[in-house]
């Protein structure tokens, strides 16, 4: 026995740090970036820069009708082919990403916003504040989205800026609550009133003191809204409610596709394609993020 | 003589709740000269947390407060919110118990203390850290040019409640409230917490409102001390009187329960008896009276007023003790 107890004592105190170390190996590995982080942001980063650099990339203007090159497949002079007007895809598809991004992102901004704006009030003065926002917005989820949505555009037509607002309006209801659930969980901290006891104004506590520390939800909400808000647009464009013609719009070319696609399926296929694989990087891109930032708020990083 | 820096007359606080209204502060008067300090000793509930944010007038919706509270002659019930703010910090200040929650986990330790400073005193970004960082050295934090740009949980409870005072003191308020400074800490540290705030204070002239439910702590450092029970003031006296010459039985149980050095191993700990008293339905007489082993009628039917019986020696109590009947 004499002999074993030294035995062991060594061998568990040299496996101890090793086993630790490799703990936390493993947990860095896993935490690491990898290529399901690194080739969806790569794709954004194409669509984005095409979208914004449209004008200067030498493209065919997006609504040049070409009679004599119609429902082309891609060839040398149109990379990705022709729509039934003979205009050029890449081009229509490229000013089209244009609309999807600008509602990608203007719209859950708009909404988170708007509804952070609310959502803080409500946690922070409660009481009748509280009561009339809650009301407010009880009655605005009953009315059905796609009424509010249909509504805006008979209304005020087709313009992007409405597009955007009408599609933020809907994300008020959710990003309100969070952040009233937030709001309500940090100004019962001691901190707020330490700071009310040192002469903090209530703009100044909800600004400086409240608003960095219940920021991290609303982010990750944006990042989850992104790629809803551009499928939202996208059916919008198909059903015609979106912005106007000739303005291309990847579900406004889908839907122009539609009637072409046993001769010319790439009309339609395309624009999907683009549409799939945004939509699809937006949310791993946001999943990677959300995860690096509930790591961030457990104190793993 | 001059007006005593803070005059609390009559303090009556309470608290609609679905059960009815908490007297948690039921008619506390006391004066405070300029660079006095005062201990508030009580047990847990005993209203010391809610005077202290009462005299802040720091009090919740639901509360309601009646009476006067006058800092350097200003009354400041009678004061708006915006006055007030001007009011907090340069004047009247306050070191909360918990240092963990009491500051803001997402800001810097410079850029809570700066923020004081360009509020009130009207500095600069750059003049507000220099002197941040001043002002951290002087509450003895180590490596305050590198503590000043981190974050609060980069630093132990005791750094922390460091930071709060160095808040605190920072725009040399005239009176400092110190609300159980020490009883979220290490008892090493306690002890070095409370050297600082009476260093900060003899240094700037602060008068301080020593909140606590330890009379070991009150002992060495105040001058006065106040023994809250159930809202009330019960007893109060300059600290020599009070340890000397204790005259209300509950001052002496709460003496009696420090456990001594000098005890033999094993002693069993005295204890007070009971709980303290429904705030919604108080006794009728005396509050401490079901747990007094001296009450009679008398103190069970009507409550005794707080009188002084010579040197600022004030009691409130039917059967006051001398010594005699104390040993």
């Amino acid at each position: 026995m004499a002999d074993i107890t030294p035995d062991r004592l060594e061998g568990s105190s040299a496996g101890a740090p090793d086993d630790n170390a490799d703990a936390i190996a493993s947990h860095n590995r896993k935490n690491r970036l990898g290529l399901g982080f690194w080739i969806p942001l790569a794709w954004l980063a194409v669509v984005v820069a095409a979208a914004v650099f449209a004008d200067f990339l030498g493209l065919f203007p997006a609504d040049e009708i070409d009679w004599m090159h119609i429902n082309e497949g891609p060839n040398d002079a149109h990379i990705l082919g022709t729509d039934h007007l003979g205009r050029d895809m890449l081009s229509r598809i490229i000013y089209g990403a244009r609309v999807s991004l600008t509602v990608g992102f203007a719209a859950p901004l708009i909404g988170v916003g708007l509804g952070l704006v609310l959502g803080i009030l409500a946690g922070y003065y409660k009481g009748w504040v509280d009561e009339v926002i809650g009301i407010a917005i009880d009655t605005w989820l009953a009315i059905p989205g796609l009424v509010i949505l249909l509504l805006f555009s008979v209304v005020f037509g087709g313009s992007l800026g409405m597009v955007c607002l009408s599609l933020g309006l809907l994300f008020i209801p959710t990003a309100a609550r969070i952040t009233r659930a937030a709001t309500l969980n940090h100004s019962n901290r001691e901190f707020v009133l330490a700071a009310r006891a040192m002469g903090a104004s209530d703009f100044r506590i909800l600004t400086v003191e409240v608003l960095p520390n219940i920021i991290w939800p609303l982010i990750a909400f944006v990042l989850i809204d992104i790629p809803i808000a551009i499928v939202i647009e996208g059916a919008l464009s198909f059903l015609g409610l979106s912005v106007k013609a000739p303005t291309p719009s990847w579900g406004g070319v889908i839907a122009e596709g539609r009637e072409h696609l046993e001769g010319s399926p790439h009309i339609s296929l395309i624009p999907t394609a683009v549409m799939f694989m945004t939509v699809l990087s937006f949310n791993l891109v946001g999943d990677a993020i959300r995860k690096r930032l509930a790591d961030v708020r457990d104190g793993a990083i | 003589m001059s007006e005593p820096l803070l005059t609390v007359e009559n303090q009556r606080t309470a608290f609609a709740t679905g059960r009815g209204l908490v007297r948690a502060v039921d008619g506390v008067s006391f004066t405070l000269e300029r660079g006095r300090t005062l201990g508030v000793v009580g047990e847990s509930g005993s209203g010391k947390s809610v005077l202290s944010r009462s005299i802040m007038r720091l009090l919740p919706p639901n509360a309601r407060s009646s009476g006067e509270v006058r800092l350097g002659g200003r009354d400041l019930t009678a004061m708006s919110e915006k006055a007030l703010r001007a009011l907090r910090g340069p004047e009247i200040s306050i070191v909360f118990q918990d240092p963990m929650t009491s500051l803001n986990p997402v800001m810097t330790i410079g850029a809570q203390i700066g923020e004081v400073l360009t509020r009130h005193l009207g500095m600069s970004r750059k003049a507000a850290k220099a002197r941040s960082v001043e002002l951290l050295a002087s509450v003895g934090l180590p490596q305050p040019d590198v503590r000043v740009d981190q974050h609060p949980h980069q630093l132990s409870g005791g750094m922390r409640q460091r930071v709060a005072i160095a808040i605190a003191i920072a725009c040399e308020p005239a009176l400092l409230i110190a609300d159980e400074p020490t009883t979220a800490l290490d008892v090493t540290v306690q002890a070095e917490i409370l050297d600082l705030l009476a260093r900060q204070q003899a240094e700037r002239n602060m008068a301080m409102i020593l909140i606590t439910h330890d009379m070991g702590v009150v002992a060495g450092r105040c001058d006065d001390v106040a023994v809250m029970y159930a809202g009330r003031i019960v007893e109060q006296a300059s600290t020599e009187d009070l340890f000397r010459d204790t005259r209300m039985p509950y001052t002496s149980a709460l003496l009696a329960s420090i456990p001594r050095l000098d005890d033999p191993p094993h002693r069993k700990l005295e204890a007070i008896a009971g709980r303290p008293p429904d705030l919604i339905h108080p006794p009728a007489g005396c509050a401490f009276s079901p747990r007094c082993r001296y009450a009679d009628d008398l103190c069970r039917s009507q409550p005794p007023a707080l009188e002084d019986a010579g040197r600022g020696h004030r009691f409130a109590c039917w059967r006051p003790m001398t010594m005699e009947a104390a040993e």
